[in-house]
C-alpha cells in the first residue's frame, strides 16, 4: 500500500499508525505520551497532529499520527503552519494544567515535557492555568514512590508498565476531568496495595510526576553532624551506570570515583555491597546444598526485595522456598551496626548506614521492621542512584573531573568477581554456582564464566552439573516480574521443575532498576553496556569465587564462625511474611465514589 | 412552541428570528416529541452533539451553554489533554461571560478552544460536545452579550449518554464500566453493574446485547466485547477471592415501616425486590418454584447459565439484604392479589412471567399428549433432572421446532440429555432466526441438524404417542412493499420425519389461570397485565406490574429494567404519594424518538484490534455434560478489549423554563441546575 507523507512516497501495511509509517522513513513528528519501547500509544497528549488529505480537493483532517491507521493514497503533511499551530495549542492546553514550577521537579534539566514543548517551538501559553489540589491522593508515610497529580500529564506509560513488564497491576485511574490522575489501588487502606515498589513506573514517567522519596537532605544531614560516623555502601550495580549522569559513555566503570565522590562530601566510610554479596553466596550457597542434598526444591533467591515482596503478595504458598538469606544490602547493614562496632570501638547508634541502590524497593526493604533493632535500623537510607546524582550536584561535585581511589576499609570492602556480578540477571546464578561446584568437589570449576546462565530472555533455564553427591541441578533464571509470575505459575502447577531458581524484578536485573538513570523516550536503554562493564569487572579481578572473598573469610574467623552458624542466623538471615490480602469492597461506598462526580451544584 | 426561533443543526443554519410566525410553523420541525416534554414549562432552547436549538428569545445562551459544558468537564475521563483542558477552561470562561469586558477576545478563545477540541479529541465526549457552542459563537455571537435571562427564569437539565446505554433496556452506564475496568477498577466496574441490578455474572453470561448491536465499532472491526467485560468483573470479584459487601441498609423511619409483596422470584421480581431492600422497604417475595431465578433458572440451562452463579445473585442478595423468600407459593393457587393487599401490604410488583408453552398450531396435538412438550416445559424437566435428580427418560431422535434461543437451549440439552439426534425445524432461513448467532453455531458445532424453510403441518401419532411430524417443504416469496420476505408452503412437498419427541419451542404465553376477577387487574388480550408505559402502575392502586407477565415472554434486561422501573415507582408511590416520570426518563423518550443516537459513524476508523475471543469447552466433550460451555476471558484479554471501547459519549441540555422534575421540591441530588 502507498501514500505520501510530505510529498515523499512511502509503503505501509495495513497495520501501521502514521506515526510508525513515518518513523520508518525518517520523518519526526513531535510526540509526547507514546513510549514505543513498551509497545505504548495512549494517544492522550494529540501532540502528534499531522494534516490528513483522505481525499484530493476536500478539506483535510487534523488527526493523531501514533493512533490513526495509514490509509492508501493518503496525503500526509507534517509541518503545514496549520498543524504547526495546532500542535502549539495542544501544547498550550497541556501546559495550562501543568505545575510549571521546574525549579522544584524531579526532573528538572531532564524533562520530556518540556522537550515536547520546545519541538512544537511553544513560544506562548494563552491559557490560564487552573490550580489543581492535590489531596485527592495521599501517600503512605513510609512509600518510596511518590505520585505528584499536579505535574502529570496522563499518559499512562505508568499503568502499561506495570500491568504488561511487571503484571502488578497495581494503579488505578482516578478522578475526572481536572482531577484524573492514578493512584496505587488500597494504598491508604487497611488491605496491602499490590505495589511492590519496583520503581519501573518511575522509569518510564516523562515527567516528575512519578519520583523516588527524596531523602537527600537526610543524608546531608547526617554528613553534617560531627557525631555521627557515615558509612556508605554502593551497590554492583551503581558503578556501571552512574558515570552516564556525567556524560561518560555508558557501561564505564566509575568504581573509584564514586568512592572519591563519597569521601569528598564527608563520607567517613565507603564499603561495597559486593562484599556482602560474597557473603551472601556462602550463606544461600550452603543453604541451597543444604535443601538440594535433603530434595527440599526448589531454592529461590532472595536478594531482590522487589521479587520478595510480589511473592509475599501473591504466592505465601511459595516463600517457605525463598533463600532466608537477607539481601546483601541487609547483611552489610546488619554488620555495620554489629561487628563494625566492635571493631571500630564505637557505639551503634552513632554509625548511620546510607545505602546507594539502583533500587527503589530497597527503600522499603530498609524500613522492614525485621531490619531494626532497638530503634536502631541497619540500613538508615537508602539513596537512588538518581537521588546520589542530585547530592552529588548539591554539593559541587563533578565525577568526571574526580581521580578513583580505592576502598580502604579493612573490612566488609574487598570483593570477588562474583559479587559484582550480582548487579546482572544471572549473576546471583552464576556466583552461587562457582561456589556449590567448590563445595561439592573441593575443587574450583573448570570453566569459570557459566556462559549457560547468561543472557537477556526474560527466563532461563539450564542444568548444571556439580558433579559430587549433587550431580545434576536444575536451574532457572528470570527477570522481570512478569517472566516471575509464569516461572512460579508454572512450578505450581507442575509444568516445571527446578531446583535453584533467581528472581530479578526489574528487567535486565539491577542494571535496569528502578532507581536508575532515567531516558527520555526510551525504555531499558544502555542495559547490554552495563552488563557488559561487570561481566567485565568480574574478568579484571583476581578473585573470582565469593568463597575466596579474604575479609569474608576472616569475618568467618573472627565472628560468625561458619556459614550458617547461629550467629549467621541471628544477622545474616530472615523471615517472610504472607501478606495477601484480598480486599474487600463496601459497595456503598463505590456507589458514593461513582456518584461523586454527577452530584453538580450550580448556583 | 416547538419551532426553533434560531439555532444551528447538522450544519444547517437555522434563522427564523425575522420570520413571521407563519414561517414558523412552517418550518420543518428538527425534532419530534418535544411538543409533549412538558406542556406546562416551555423549552427554551435544546443543546446536544449535533447542533443547538433556541426556541424562545429570553434564553440566557451562555449560561445554557456553561451548565452543558460544566457537565462536560465533569464526565470527561481527563486522560487526554484537549478534553481535560477544554472543557474546564471554556466552562470557566463562560461563567465570566457576563461580568467580561472584552466579550469579543473571550469569545474567539473560546471558539479557538471549542473547535480544537472537537477536533482533536480522542473520544466521543471530547469530539462531540464543542460543536454546538463553537457554531453557536461563530453564527450568533450577539445572542452571548445578552444579559442574564430576563424572566429570570431559566433550568438546564444536563444528561450524558452514548448509544449503547440508549439502546439498552435497562440504560445500563456501558462506558462508564468498561472505563473502571480499564482504569483498574474492577470493583467500581461492578458497582456501576449492580448500581442498576444484581444479577451482573447472569447478565454477562446471557444478555441478547442489544448495546453491541448498537457499538459504533461494528461496523469496523466488531462490536465491543461488553458482555463479556461485564461477565469478567462479575466474576473477578467473587472469583478472586474479594468480596463486594450488600449489606442491610440502615433501617429509614420512612421506608422502614412500609412492606411490599414481591410476586415472582424471577429477574424482575428480583431486581424490584433489591432496590427496595437498598431503599430501606420491608420485602417479602413469593415464588411459585422452589428456587429463585424464575426463566433464567428453569429455561436457560446450566451449561449457559450454572445455578449456583445465578442463585448468588437472586437468592442470597434478596437475603443478604434483609429480604423474605416464600417458595412454593403459587399466585392463584395458594393466594391472591386481593389477598396480599389485604394482608396490609403498602405495595405489590406482580412479575410472574409468562411460563406457558406456546402450540404449534397443527393438527393432532394436545397438551399431556405423550412423546410431545412445549420448550418450556421440556426445559423445566431438564432442570428439574440435573439439578434435583429426578428422573427424565431421553432416547432416540428429537425434533424441535422453532428459531429462537429457547430452541437453541432446547436442542442442546436434548443431545446432553443422551438424544441420539437432534432436529431443528425452522419455517425460515437461517439468517431469520431470532436466537443468537453464537447460540446457533454452537448447536451447529454440537452436531444438531438443522431444517430450515421447513414447517410442521401435522404430527404424527402412534398408540397414543407422536412418533413423528410431517413437514412442509417452505419457500421465500417476493418482497412485500415494506420490503419484508414471506415464507409460503410449497404445495405437495409433504414428508415425515420420525422422532421420538417433538418440542415445539415457538414461545410462551401468559398463564391466565393466575389472576382471579376479583384482582381487579385489567389485562389485554394476549393475557398480558396492562400497565402505565412509564410508572408500570397496573389499573389497581398499590399494585404494580413488570418483566413478561406485562411484555410477553422477552428478555432478562428487559424484565431487570421493568423490576428497577417499578422499585422506583413504588418507592415514590409510598414516600411521595405518587409515581412519576423522571426528567431521565423523558429525555430517554425523546432521545429514542427523533433516532438521535443511532445515525452517526466513527468518521475515521479505529485502529484494527480483533474483538476478544471466548473461550469454548470442546464441541465433542461438552455435549456429553452439563458444565459451563463459556469460559472467562484473561484479564488481559479484558484489559486488551476494554481498550476497544470509543466512548462514544454525548452531551444533552434541556433548557427550560421551571425545572424539569415533576416534583420540584424533592431530590436536591438530581443534576437539576438552576442558573
Amino acid at each position: 500500500m502507498k501514500a505520501t507523507i510530505n510529498g515523499l512516497e512511502v509503503g505501509f501495511e495495513a497495520s501501521d499508525t502514521i506515526l510508525d509509517v513515518a518513523r520508518r522513513n525518517g520523518i519526526h513528528i513531535p510526540t509526547l505520551c507514546e513510549l514505543h519501547d513498551i509497545n505504548h500509544s495512549p494517544a492522550t497528549c494529540r501532540v502528534c497532529l499531522v494534516e490528513v488529505h483522505q481525499v484530493e480537493g476536500a478539506e483535510p483532517s487534523y488527526l493523531t499520527a501514533c493512533d490513526t491507521a495509514m490509509g492508501e493514497g493518503w496525503r500526509i503533511m507534517t509541518r503545514t503552519p496549520v498543524v504547526r499551530e495546532k500542535r502549539r495549542v495542544q501544547m498550550e492546553m497541556t501546559l495550562a494544567d501543568h505545575h510549571q514550577d521546574c525549579a522544584t521537579c524531579s526532573r528538572t534539566g531532564d524533562c520530556e515535557l518540556l522537550d515536547a514543548a520546545d519541538s512544537v517551538g511553544l513560544q506562548r501559553v494563552r491559557f490560564q492555568r487552573r490550580p489543581l489540589a492535590t489531596t485527592a491522593l495521599d501517600i503512605p508515610e513510609n512509600a518510596a514512590i511518590i505520585y505528584d497529580q499536579t505535574r502529570c500529564i496522563r499518559c499512562l506509560r505508568c499503568v502499561t508498565v506495570c500491568r504488561e513488564i511487571q503484571t502488578v497491576d497495581a494503579f488505578e485511574v482516578v478522578g475526572r476531568g481536572a482531577k484524573a490522575g492514578v493512584r496505587i489501588r488500597n494504598a491508604d487502606s487497611a488491605g496491602e496495595s499490590a505495589c511492590v515498589a519496583c520503581g519501573q513506573c518511575v522509569m518510564v514517567c516523562p515527567t516528575g510526576a512519578l519520583t523516588e522519596r527524596d531523602q537527600t537532605q537526610q543524608v546531608v544531614d547526617y554528613l553534617a553532624d560531627p557525631d555521627i560516623i557515615t558509612v556508605f555502601q554502593i551497590a554492583p550495580a551503581i558503578r556501571v551506570g552512574f558515570g552516564e549522569e556525567f556524560g561518560l559513555p555508558a557501561g564505564t566503570n566509575v568504581e573509584g570515583q564514586v568512592v572519591t565522590a563519597l569521601h569528598r562530601i564527608g563520607a567517613d566510610m565507603v564499603l561495597d555491597t559486593s562484599f556482602a554479596a560474597d557473603l551472601v553466596i556462602m550463606e544461600e550457597g550452603n543453604e541451597v546444598l543444604q535443601r538440594l542434598r535433603k530434595g527440599e526444591g526448589p531454592v529461590m533467591t532472595s536478594c531482590c526485595p522487589g521479587w520478595v515482596s510480589f511473592a509475599e503478595k501473591n504466592y505465601p504458598e511459595i516463600l517457605p522456598h525463598l533463600s532466608t538469606s537477607r539481601s546483601p544490602q541487609q547483611c552489610l547493614g546488619s554488620l555495620v551496626k554489629s561487628y563494625l562496632p566492635k571493631k571500630m570501638g564505637v557505639r551503634a547508634d552513632k554509625i548511620r548506614m546510607v545505602s546507594i541502590m539502583p533500587c527503589t524497593a530497597k527503600k522499603e526493604e530498609a524500613a522492614r521492621e525485621e531490619f531494626c533493632h532497638d530503634g536502631i535500623k541497619d540500613v538508615d537510607v537508602v539513596l537512588t542512584i538518581r537521588e546520589f546524582a542530585r547530592l552529588l550536584r548539591h554539593e559541587g561535585v563533578d565525577l568526571k573531573a574526580l581521580p578513583a581511589t580505592p576502598f580502604d576499609s579493612p573490612h566488609l570492602a574487598e570483593y570477588t568477581g562474583a559479587g559484582v556480578i550480582f548487579g546482572t540477571s544471572g549473576g546471583v546464578m552464576e556466583a552461587a554456582i562457582r561456589t556449590l561446584y567448590y563445595a561439592v568437589n573441593g575443587k574450583e570449576l573448570g570453566q569459570i564464566e557459566v556462559e549457560a546462565v547468561r543472557g537477556s530472555e526474560h527466563l532461563r533455564s539450564a542444568s548444571i552439573d556439580v558433579g559430587g553427591d549433587v550431580g545434576q541441578v536444575r536451574v532457572a533464571i528470570c527477570h522481570s516480574l512478569k517472566a516471575a509470575r509464569s516461572l512460579v505459575e508454572s512450578v505450581k502447577a507442575g509444568e516445571s521443575e527446578y531446583d535453584f531458581i533467581e528472581v530479578m524484578a526489574c528487567p535486565g536485573g539491577c542494571i535496569h532498576g528502578g532507581g536508575h538513570l532515567r531516558g527520555k523516550h526510551r525504555y531499558f536503554k544502555q542495559v547490554e553496556q552495563r552488563r557488559d562493564a561487570l561481566y567485565s569487572a568480574d574478568r579484571q579481578k583476581q578473585v573470582r569465587q565469593s568463597h575466596h572473598n579474604v575479609q569474608v573469610q576472616k569475618l568467618y574467623e573472627e565472628y560468625l564462625e561458619h556459614p550458617l552458624s547461629h550467629r549467621s542466623h541471628e544477622l545474616l538471615h530472615t523471615h517472610y511474611r504472607d501478606r495477601k490480602h484480598p480486599a474487600c469492597a463496601d459497595i456503598q461506598a463505590i456507589w458514593q465514589e461513582l456518584d461523586a462526580h454527577r452530584t453538580t451544584e450550580e448556583a | 412552541m416547538t419551532k426553533p426561533l434560531f439555532g444551528f443543526w447538522d450544519g444547517q443554519k437555522i434563522d427564523m428570528r425575522d420570520s413571521g410566525e407563519p414561517d414558523r410553523q412552517n418550518a420543518a420541525p428538527i425534532l419530534t416529541g418535544l411538543e409533549e416534554f412538558d406542556s406546562a414549562n416551555p423549552i427554551k432552547a435544546f443543546i446536544a452533539d449535533r447542533g443547538f436549538l433556541v426556541f424562545d428569545e429570553q434564553t440566557d445562551l451562555a449560561a445554557a451553554f456553561h451548565q452543558y459544558m460544566s457537565q462536560a468537564a465533569q464526565e470527561s475521563c481527563g486522560k487526554c489533554t484537549p478534553c481535560r483542558v477544554g472543557t474546564q477552561q471554556i466552562s470557566d470562561l463562560l461563567a465570566k461571560v457576563h461580568q467580561t469586558q472584552n466579550l469579543r477576545s473571550e469569545l474567539a478563545d473560546i471558539v479557538a478552544m471549542a473547535e480544537h477540541m472537537a477536533e482533536t479529541s480522542l473520544c466521543g465526549l471530547g469530539q462531540s460536545s464543542g460543536r454546538g457552542l463553537a457554531a453557536a459563537i461563530r453564527h450568533f455571537p450577539d445572542a452571548f452579550s445578552m444579559d442574564e435571562a430576563a424572566d429570570g427564569l431559566q433550568h438546564s437539565y444536563t444528561y450524558v449518554t452514548a448509544p449503547c446505554i440508549e439502546a439498552c433496556p435497562a440504560k445500563l452506564d456501558v462506558p462508564a464500566y468498561i472505563d473502571c475496568l480499564k482504569d483498574g477498577k474492577p470493583d467500581h466496574a461492578l458497582g456501576v453493574v449492580l448500581d442498576k441490578y444484581p444479577m451482573a455474572a447472569s447478565c454477562g453470561r446471557v444478555c441478547v446485547r442489544f448495546c453491541e448491536s448498537a457499538c459504533r465499532r461494528a461496523n469496523a472491526d466488531g462490536a465491543v466485547g461488553i458482555k463479556m467485560l461485564k461477565r469478567f468483573v462479575a466474576d473477578q470479584v467473587s472469583e478472586g477471592g474479594r468480596e463486594i459487601i450488600l449489606k442491610k441498609p440502615q433501617a429509614q423511619a420512612a421506608a422502614g415501616n412500609k412492606r411490599v409483596a414481591i410476586v415472582g422470584a424471577g429477574p424482575a421480581g428480583v431486581t424490584c425486590a433489591y432496590h427496595l431492600l437498598l431503599s430501606g422497604f420491608k420485602v417479602d417475595v413469593f415464588e411459585a418454584g422452589q428456587s429463585a431465578g424464575g426463566m433464567a433458572l428453569v429455561g436457560i440451562p446450566s451449561y449457559r447459565l450454572p445455578k449456583d452463579v445465578l442463585k448468588a445473585e437472586t437468592e442470597d442478595v434478596i437475603r443478604s439484604l434483609g429480604g423474605m423468600i416464600y417458595y412454593g407459593q403459587k399466585l392463584g393457587k395458594d393466594y391472591s392479589v386481593e389477598a396480599l393487599v389485604k394482608q396490609g401490604y403498602d405495595a405489590v410488583f406482580l412479575g410472574f412471567g409468562a411460563s406457558r408453552g406456546t402450540l404449534l398450531g397443527v393438527d393432532n396435538e394436545a397438551p399431556g399428549l405423550s412423546g410431545y412438550a412445549a420448550g418450556v416445559d421440556f426445559l423445566l424437566d431438564v432442570h428439574n433432572h440435573v439439578e434435583h435428580g429426578k428422573k427424565m427418560a431421553l432416547q432416540g431422535e428429537v425434533v424441535v421446532v422453532g428459531g429462537g434461543n429457547v430452541a437453541m437451549d432446547c436442542v442442546r440439552s436434548a443431545l446432553r440429555m443422551g438424544a441420539s439426534k437432534v432436529h431443528l425445524i425452522y419455517r425460515r432461513t437461517r439468517e431469520d432466526m431470532p436466537a443468537d448467532h453464537e447460540e446457533i453455531d454452537a448447536a451447529e458445532h454440537e452436531g444438531v441438524e438443522f431444517h430450515f424453510l421447513s414447517n410442521p403441518s401435522h404430527l404424527i401419532i402412534e398408540n397414543d404417542k407422536a412418533v413423528g411430524v410431517e413437514l412442509l417443504q417452505m419457500r421465500q416469496t417476493e418482497r412485500d412493499a415494506r420490503g419484508r420476505v414471506g415464507v409460503e408452503a410449497v404445495p405437495g412437498s409433504e414428508h415425515v420425519l420420525r422422532c421420538d419427541l417433538v418440542i415445539a419451542a415457538i414461545g410462551q404465553q401468559m398463564d391466565r389461570d393466575v389472576l382471579c376477577a376479583e384482582d381487579d387487574i385489567t389485562t389485554d388480550r394476549w393475557g398480558c397485565i396492562q400497565v402505565d408505559a412509564d410508572t408500570l402502575q397496573t389499573s389497581r392502586d398499590k399494585v404494580f406490574a413488570g418483566g413478561d407477565c406485562v411484555l410477553g415472554p422477552l428478555t432478562l434486561i428487559h424484565a431487570m429494567d421493568h423490576g428497577a422501573k417499578a422499585a422506583t415507582s413504588i418507592r415514590d408511590y409510598l414516600l411521595k404519594g405518587r409515581s412519576q416520570v423522571s426528567p431521565e426518563a423523558r429525555m430517554q423518550k425523546l432521545l429514542a424518538k427523533n433516532r438521535l443516537l443511532r445515525s452517526d459513524k466513527p468518521t475515521i476508523t479505529p485502529i484494527r484490534i480483533d474483538r476478544a475471543r471466548v473461550p469454548e469447552l470442546d464441541a465433542m466433550e461438552r455435549v456429553k455434560n452439563f458444565e459451563e460451555v463459556e469460559q472467562g476471558i484473561s484479564k488481559n484479554a479484558a484489559y486488551r478489549e476494554a481498550e476497544r471501547c470509543l466512548r462514544c459519549y454525548r452531551v444533552y441540555s434541556m433548557v427550560t423554563r421551571y425545572p424539569l422534575a415533576a416534583d420540584t421540591s424533592a431530590s436536591p441530588q438530581s443534576s437539576q441546575h438552576a442558573v
